[in-house]
């Protein structure tokens, strides 16, 4: 038997065996330990309310509100706009279209922080991009939006100008500024999801 | 070529053009290693010749173990390779009636387009009578439906059927492989040598 045999057949056997000995494979798609910390730790991950009202109010196409509150919640009272899915939910596979959007920010909100930045830490950390969370949830929402509070006297310009911001957004968002009328007409953003195309499973043939 | 993620996805026009070019590159190389010769194919059966069987095993093995450590090293996506559904009792006779056409004709329907392509006369017969098969096959479908859809195991592989890790059964395959290598040319050296 020549020699290229031989050592065909070992390179074989070699290779095959290392498959077995190699150390079980982790998942990819999970975002490694280090880096996620990182993000963690990124301030970018927040948008405040009143980046969320001011891109409400100018009806920007990019932002899609997730309502991580239980359905009773998100029946009582809800962001205009918002589709609920309850943080139990969250890794369902049916909702993983809308939360990976290309060019859309996914905003996550709950009632305070915890149980939105609960349900970020599941999404994210499937590689998941443009998530963020709605700083302060619902009770900043009422406190900054529905009903704001004016400054006191000695505030800066700037805690001014915000708090004009506040005053018509909470009219708009039909709060504690808004007339009767205004509130029955809040408008609400019909929620579009495109749905991604699921990738066909190649054929083969001899 | 969908699963192949390394350089992100291939759009399905490049997938034809590559899929032309690995054609081409497997015609030339069954060509280069004279599967275009009826005797030399058919040796397997008279045991004068393991050419085909060494280079299918070869082939078996090396799109494996490539298989295997690319989808480890995360370029290929396993999910989105298609397995074939088995059907094993019609796979079995229809392995069966292709033997024998294999022996009495000479090629297998690949190898006759190779042949055909150097302008082998058998080849060309061959190649005729496949697709006149073809035809008398889809009149007679109706009547073998029932044959047709026989032994239904779903999409399963060998290892998922027998239990093991795609790892251990690679390593399986590959001592096997090798054993059958041996074998073949212990038969082939007690054959007597036939020259074609």
């Amino acid at each position: 038997m020549s020699k290229r045999y031989i050592l065909l057949a070992v390179v074989f056997i070699g290779s095959a065996f290392g498959l077995v000995v190699l150390p079980d494979k982790h998942d990819t798609k999970q975002i490694p330990a280090e880096k996620f910390l990182i993000e963690i730790y990124n301030p970018a991950r927040f948008l405040s309310t009143h980046q969320i009202a001011k891109r409400l109010i100018e009806r920007d196409p990019s932002i899609f509100l997730v309502d991580v509150r239980t359905p009773s919640e998100f029946e009582e009272y809800s962001i205009p706009g918002a589709f609920n899915i309850p943080l139990e939910h969250i890794l369902d596979e049916e909702w993983v279209d809308y939360l990976s959007q290309d060019g859309v920010d996914v905003v996550l909100y709950s009632n305070g922080n915890i149980y939105a930045d609960q349900a970020w830490m599941l999404i994210a950390q499937q590689g998941i991009k443009n998530l963020y969370i709605m700083k302060g949830g619902v009770n900043q929402w009422f406190s900054t939006i529905i009903q704001p509070v004016e400054p006191p006297e000695t505030a800066s310009s700037e805690a001014f100008d915000l708090y004009a911001f506040e005053k018509a957004a909470s009219i708009y968002f039909g709060g504690s500024f808004a007339n009767i009328e205004s509130a029955t007409t809040t408008p609400i953003k019909k929620t579009v999801v495109v749905r991604k195309k699921k990738k066909k499973a190649a054929e083969g043939g001899c | 070529m969908g699963p192949l993620t390394y350089f992100g996805e291939i759009s399905t026009e490049w997938n034809y053009v590559i899929a032309i070019f690995i054609g081409m590159a497997f015609g030339y190389i069954m060509e280069a290693s004279g599967f275009s010769s009826s005797r030399k194919l058919i040796g397997v059966f008279y045991g004068y010749d393991f050419a085909v069987i060494r280079v299918f095993i070869t082939a078996t093995l090396v799109a494996i173990i490539g298989l295997l450590y690319m989808g480890y090293f995360g370029w290929i996506d396993y999910s989105v390779l298609f397995v074939h559904p088995t059907f094993i009792f019609s796979a079995t006779i229809g392995g069966i009636i292709m033997g024998f056409g294999f022996i009495i004709g000479g090629f297998c329907p690949g190898t006759s387009l190779c042949a055909l392509a150097i302008g082998k006369l058998d080849g060309w017969v061959f190649t005729i009578a496949l697709f006149i098969g073809i035809f008398i096959y889809s009149l007679v479908f109706p009547l073998i439906k029932p044959y047709y859809n026989m032994g239904d195991m779903g999409h399963i592989t060998i290892s998922e059927y027998l239990n093991m890790s795609n790892a251990w059964f690679t390593f399986w395959f590959a001592i096997i492989a090798v054993a059958i290598f041996y074998v073949t040319s212990v038969i082939r050296k007690k054959v007597k040598e036939v020259r074609y």
